[in-house]
């Protein structure tokens, strides 16, 4: 016998809308914002400035900009080449950024593995964090000359501090049941290092490179601010000097630009090694 | 310890399958005093021992001592005073010999589901196919199936627990300490739970300490109740529980042994308080 089943009559029709539509309208519409902010100031930026409304010795015009750039990408900056500006500030800060990470996440390990080590560190390290590293520089010169030493060193000390004190609270999170867990399996003190302390302080080490790097690309400039003739931060240096108000900012858009491009870069990688962050 | 009628009833039961108390002794705890400092003794005097196989679980209001004898048997904590013994020998640190699963499953989040079940194989000379063997085996009774190349992050929290549970038995342990297991997972899975741990203590031969909060959920599993005071820091009753086999059957959840015995139970936790 087959069942009849009567088709429902006068099913009301769906009012309004779901909430996947509205979240995906909302996301589109927030998208729309965010890129027509910025849109927006540009244009306004542009006319102001090309009608001469705003003093081009304040604020130049954008195509002033762009043409001041590609003529230094021709000519080059004070007769150095603008890829070389660029590879010896690069150079400096990801040499810097790099063994700074080094000792920073070697040290930070070891403070937070060791309490006896920690407590070594402890009183040195509360006071040096609160110092802006920038304080340090003229002695770091005085120490270090005025090369290429102490601008490096002074970027790896900034860096290196972050990182270290990222990764000590990153292994200190480490939830002491999944210790415990480790242990009572028949892990013994390295294996329970490399196989729980040390992925579980991941998360936390990567947002401290994150944190040094921004750091490291801000203390690079003050750093070639002081002396040499290469580098980003001397062309911003050198043309606030002659009021060259265009490579001012073509230097202040490189360093953003630059900043941005490495932070994307790490975060890229941050999200490929810490993939169980959902 | 008079017998109480409820045990009468029980013992007349026609019982099957469950644990009969004559094998030997694998954990035992001798005049054990315990506590976070010598003035406030959370477990004083305490003598308990745990037979080979044994299903026994830990009752009692919160502060009681539950975990803390858990944490003594684990190696975790150092008695003030006393021994705790493993087969004879003084507990004197954790011990693969030993399994614990946590309230908090405490899972590898950077493991997949087999890395973690399988995490205890690292520290143990099997050859590469018995290992496989096992970990598959297990992954199969817990009915993990399909997931094993997930992460802990994709898992519901009842399978998470499937996880942290496989992950300490796979290595056989001779008993296997379990902190509140299930207590962070809803009812429904709590139960599913519960019968695939009977299932796995049937074929997994070791005994097993569990703690728990809930009445049903110890006279549910267990072949011996403990329950303890905390003005006596030690035990106030030690009731052998016998249900008909085979135990998980949902019927064991509802027959009138089962209430007899929750009665029972609750009336005792009452006068403590």
């Amino acid at each position: 016998m087959q069942l009849k089943v009567s088709k429902p009559e006068g099913v009301p029709a769906f009012k309004g809308q779901d909430l996947q539509t509205q979240a995906l309208r909302e996301k589109a519409v927030l998208f729309c914002v965010a890129i027509a902010i910025p849109t927006l100031i540009l244009i306004l930026w542009e006319t102001t400035t090309r009608m001469g409304w705003i003093d081009e010795l304040f604020l130049p015009s954008l195509s002033g900009i762009v043409t001041e750039f590609l003529a230094m990408l021709r000519k080059g900056y004070a007769g150095t080449p603008v890829l070389s500006h660029v590879l010896g500030s690069l150079r400096r800060v990801f040499t810097a950024f790099g063994v700074g990470t080094v000792v920073g996440l070697l040290l930070g390990l070891l403070m937070g593995y060791y309490k006896y080590v920690r407590a070594a560190f402890y009183v040195v390290t509360e006071i040096l964090r609160p110092i802006p590293p920038l304080a340090f520089i003229t002695l770091f010169i005085l120490w270090f000359g005025i090369g290429e030493v102490s601008k490096i060193l002074i970027i790896l000390y900034a860096g290196a501090l972050i990182v270290m004190l990222n990764t000590m609270a990153g292994v200190q999170s480490c939830p002491k049941d999944k210790i415990l867990a480790a242990r009572t399996l028949g892990a013994n003190d390295l294996a329970i290092f490399l196989y729980v302390i040390l992925p579980a302080a991941l998360p936390s080490i990567f947002t401290g490179m994150r944190v040094a790097l921004s750091v490291d690309f801000g203390i690079l400039v003050a750093a070639e601010l002081l002396a040499g003739d290469v580098g980003i931060g001397y062309i911003i240096q050198d043309a606030s000097v002659f009021f060259n108000v265009e490579a001012l900012f073509v230097g202040i858009l490189m360093i953003g630009f630059f900043g941005v491009i490495s932070d994307f870069l790490l975060r890229i990688i941050a999200s490929k090694v810490v993939h169980w962050q959902g | 310890m008079s017998q109480s009628p409820v045990q009468a009833t029980a013992n007349s039961l026609n019982h099957q399958g469950h644990f009969e108390g004559t094998q030997a002794e694998i954990v035992s705890l001798d005049a054990v005093s315990f506590g976070y400092s010598r003035k406030r003794l959370v477990l004083q005097d305490l003598n308990l021992s745990i037979q080979q196989g044994e299903f026994l679980t830990l009752l009692g209001p919160s502060g009681c001592g539950k975990s803390t004898i858990l944490n003594l048997i684990a190696g975790f904590y150092k008695p003030l005073a006393g021994t705790v013994s493993h087969g004879g020998e003084e507990i004197k640190g954790p011990s693969a010999r030993r399994g614990v699963v946590f309230q908090s499953n405490a899972l590898f989040d950077w493991m997949t589901v087999e890395q973690n079940i399988g995490f205890g194989f690292r520290f143990q000379s099997l050859s590469k196919y018995e290992k496989r063997h096992r970990v598959e085996t297990i992954i199969q009774l817990v009915g993990l199936r399909g997931s094993e190349r997930k992460y802990p992050y994709q898992l519901s929290g009842g399978m998470r627990q499937r996880v942290a549970v496989a992950r300490s038995m796979v290595v056989q342990p001779e008993i296997l300490l379990m902190d509140e297991p299930f207590a962070a997972v809803d009812v429904q899975t709590r139960e599913g739970l519960q019968e695939e741990l009977l299932k796995l203590h049937e074929q997994v031969a070791g005994a097993i300490l569990f703690v728990t909060h809930s009445i049903e959920e110890a006279v549910f599993l267990s072949d011996r109740i403990v329950i303890l005071d905390r003005s006596l820091g030690g035990i106030a009753h030690d009731i052998r529980i016998h249900l008909p086999g085979p135990r998980y059957t949902a019927m064991n959840r509802v027959s009138d042994a089962f209430n007899q015995y929750r009665t029972d139970l609750y009336l005792k936790m009452k006068a403590i308080g």
